[in-house]
């Protein structure tokens, strides 16, 4: 896999977040890629992130543009019902596991979109101001 | 503003030059990208999509969106004949897997003025992508460079083309990567 995930040291918040939710989806489709018993191990890490990320996104938020914190609200979200459908996944077996984690990698591809989307927004806020 | 973009290569290599160079642009805040993949049609017209190894129910899903998203990029007849004929898209995990279909074909004269001309030549790869530009300069000028024809249509008029409902905002977002994913055989 090639993940050309951004340098956090460098960037900017927002960007930092963009990756770890990029990451998270990269995780989850990773292990969704994998049959058998491994699967659970490699998910076992989801919900964590899911909420570390949930939680990083709701303390930037002050420092966001009111489109952005729209997005980002929403971002927060779908990591919460990542981390929801990541946590089932891992009780559960089968076609009802299969379940979770295809609904778990939905809401973290939603995630990563809505906060890309806070990036577009807040380009877009800089580009017209520098005008 | 936001649009989704195919980018025509006769070439594979130069599709996943492109996807790079689409991502680099990203980074350095010219544009920004919400999703890319890259589709190949193979010399008897079937089309593939890269994906990552996954669960077969998953790449049968992004068969069928990366196609409806290559149909509404042909234009509105495009959007109904592409979320029809985008079971025949496969998702490539290592193997191939589709059926040959004419979904992206825009050569009906009545449909004409309303197509945005996009074509995938049997042997030809695209790049497609949703993503955010305040001018279309950057993405055209650089996917000149690499040989690429650049296809575009504003997001919300794909939408108004979507027929069909949908639990999102857009229907293909959940088929683009986030991120930029080349498959280990093309990686650098």
């Amino acid at each position: 896999m090639n993940l050309a995930v951004k340098d956090p040291k460098v960037k900017g918040a927002l960007d930092h977040l963009r990756a770890a939710t990029q990451e998270l989806h990269a995780a989850i489709s990773d292990a969704a890629a994998k049959r058998g018993g491994d699967i659970k191990a490699d998910l076992a890490t989801i919900p964590q992130k899911a909420k570390a990320a949930a939680e990083s996104l709701k303390s930037s938020m002050g420092a966001q543009n009111e489109a952005a914190k729209k997005h980002l609200s929403e971002a927060v979200t779908h990591l919460e019902a990542t981390n929801k459908h990541a946590a089932e996944s891992l009780k559960t077996s089968g076609a009802a596991m299969h379940t979770a984690v295809k609904n778990a990698l939905t809401e973290a591809r939603a995630a990563a979109q809505k906060v890309s989307e806070a990036v577009a927004a807040t380009r877009s806020a800089q580009s017209t101001a520098k005008k | 503003m936001r649009n989704y973009i195919a980018v025509v290569f006769n070439d594979t290599g130069k599709a996943y030059d492109a996807l790079h160079a689409l991502w680099t642009l990203d980074d350095i805040g010219g544009v920004t990208v919400h999703g890319t993949a890259v589709v190949h049609r193979d010399q008897w017209g079937a089309f593939q999509v890269d994906t990552k190894e996954t669960h077969p129910a998953l790449a049968t899903a992004i068969g069928v969106g990366v196609g409806a998203l290559l149909g509404a990029l042909a234009g509105p007849a495009g959007a109904a004949v592409g979320a029809a004929g985008g079971a025949g898209i496969g998702a490539a995990t290592g193997g191939v897997v589709g059926v040959t279909t004419d979904l992206v074909r825009a050569d009906n004269r009545d449909q004409a003025a309303y197509e945005t001309r996009l074509v995938v030549r049997n042997g030809q790869s695209a790049v497609i992508a949703d993503v955010s530009e305040d001018s279309t300069t950057a993405i055209d000028s650089r996917m000149r460079e690499l040989g690429g024809v650049v296809y575009r249509r504003a997001k919300s008029a794909v939408q108004d083309d979507t027929w069909f409902d949908y639990p999102y905002d857009y229907p293909y977002d959940p088929y683009l990567y986030p991120y930029e994913y080349i498959p280990p055989a093309y990686a650098y």
